[in-house]
């Protein structure tokens, strides 16, 4: 019994502390982007490796589930003769939920893994520490940036990710199963509100591209320099990012959409 | 100077701020390092070179810029300056012809002679070095040997240097200190350290596996870890 105390207790206390951790973490890095030349040089080159090198998975993973969408919600109107709203279908489906959802879980998978490897090694290989001994801190020169970088790409990612969603889900609805064009898009513009549904749809994808992208940055700075140990921590990386994706998709969905 | 383990590199990142001390204090210029707030330590730290074991050269960088690195976060000098500054730290340490390469296409000597040059790049006041003779041929030892001495005495730079090769480091320093076990076995200069009849200063200078210093590891019995069922 005082075993299973003890095991539970020290558990509880790792767990604050490294909640605390990651708390002050985020705040140096946060505040520790410099906005000069230099620091959006830093901040430039990172977006190209966390945002630019994303697109290709982001573009085709968005086509095909745009295509997928067409596909389904075309086997289900079609029974109830309303098919011509499949371009409304596809549009909030993706603006609301799979745009900033399944980018966030791709993010994670993609980019998320790759910082926390990079960081990992980087600290495995003494060059945080040598950083740190020439008085330069590693938390605002290679830590910030890419936090930065994971806040500002992710939005514009999801963004993209809707926009070749409906276009798939139009190659579907319109050129391949016969739905009128000018119903397709009509549909769409008047059922698609601002601020109801794109607005929504961005502030859930700027939350997930910021837990993401902390959650990938602490874990390389926090991880364990060994390979086993930076093995241990972009497995971190994909579970905790998906789970706290699909966690915190429910309450602001909850917040945001429900009318009760 | 002092057996593996025994806490060499430690001491060094206490000195440079990366490990706070349990007890006691560590004066740099008369101020305590540990007592030093994040920032006033990193401003400290730029007087401080320190060369790690592993290099520790950022992976992303060729040598050229590796070099270059704590020029361009520290000073504003132009490119030209920063390209003067580089060819000739490069050029003390041999490399000046390796300055385009990646460090993924150097041997373990040739890293950490870049990272000397890196580490001498902003003529620092003190210079901190782990191991600088590991892996290196007898030609760039000598070589390193004669540079570490003379940087010290032409930059007028205090260097702490740990190392397990005797004799280049004896050859070298005004004062050593013989770690063992965490703990002060002898120090003083090379010629009293020399002449030391204390027996742990004597196994460790000859190197020999039998004596106050235990070569193994704590450990059960032997014979009885062998027969145990």
């Amino acid at each position: 019994m005082i075993d299973f105390l003890i095991r539970n207790g020290r558990a509880g206390i790792d767990f604050s502390a490294t909640v605390g951790r990651s708390g002050v973490f985020l705040w140096h890095c946060i505040f520790g982007l410099s906005w000069k030349l230099k620091g959006l040089k830093l901040l430039a080159r990172q977006m190209y490796n966390v945002g630019v090198l994303s697109l290709v998975i982001i573009i085709v993973s968005g086509l095909f589930i745009g295509m997928v969408l067409g596909l389904q919600g075309y086997s289900i109107l079609i029974d109830y003769g309303s098919e011509q709203a499949i371009g409304q279908m596809v549009a909030l489906t993706l603006v609301r939920e799979l745009g900033p959802v399944v980018t966030a879980l791709l993010f994670a998978g993609r980019a998320g893994s790759a910082l926390t490897a990079e960081i990992g090694l980087m600290k495995a290989t003494e060059q945080l520490s040598s950083m740190e001994m020439m008085g330069v801190d590693p938390l605002k020169r290679v830590i910030a940036p890419r936090l930065w970088a994971g806040f500002l790409s992710m939005p514009l990612l999801a963004a993209i990710f809707s926009m070749v969603g409906v276009f798939g889900g139009m190659l579907i609805g319109v050129d391949w199963l016969g739905v009128y064009e000018g119903s397709f898009w009509a549909n769409m513009q008047s059922s698609v509100e601002f601020r109801e549904d794109i607005l929504n749809g961005v502030i859930k994808s700027i939350v997930f591209g910021f837990v993401c992208t902390w959650i990938a940055v602490f874990q390389g700075y926090d991880s364990v320099p060994t390979s086993e140990g930076i093995s241990v921590a972009t497995t971190k990386t994909v579970v905790y990012s998906s789970l706290s994706v699909l966690g915190l998709d429910f309450i602001l969905t909850a917040v945001m959409f429900s009318s009760f | 100077m002092g057996p593996s383990g025994t806490g060499k590199t430690t001491l060094l990142r206490l000195i440079g701020g990366q490990l706070k001390p349990e007890r006691g204090e560590i004066l740099l210029d008369g101020q305590d390092v540990s007592k030093f707030k994040r920032k006033a330590l990193f401003d400290a730290r730029k007087k401080m070179g320190m060369l790690f074991q592993s290099g520790a050269l950022f992976s992303d960088l060729s040598v050229y810029e590796n070099v270059a690195f704590p020029l361009r976060e520290h000073t504003d000098f132009s490119e030209e300056i920063i390209r003067d500054i580089v060819y000739m730290k490069l050029q003390a340490v041999g490399l000046r012809g390796a300055r385009e390469l990646m460090p993924a296409e150097l041997s373990g000597g040739m890293t950490r002679r870049v990272a000397l040059a890196r580490t001498i790049a902003l003529d620092p006041e003190l210079i901190l070095y782990d191991e600088p003779f590991a892996g290196q041929d007898p030609i760039a030892m000598g070589v390193l040997v004669q540079l570490i001495r003379l940087l010290n005495d032409a930059l007028g730079l205090t260097s702490v240097l740990v190392s397990h090769d005797i004799n280049e480091s004896l050859s070298i320093c005004d004062h050593a200190v013989i770690l063992a076990d965490g703990v002060v076995i002898g120090e003083g200069s090379p010629t009293d350290l020399k002449k030391s009849d204390s027996p742990l200063v004597r196994q460790f200078l000859n190197g020999l596996p039998d004596g106050p210093v235990p070569y193994h590891y704590p450990a059960s019995d032997y014979q009885s870890d062998l027969m145990d069922q």
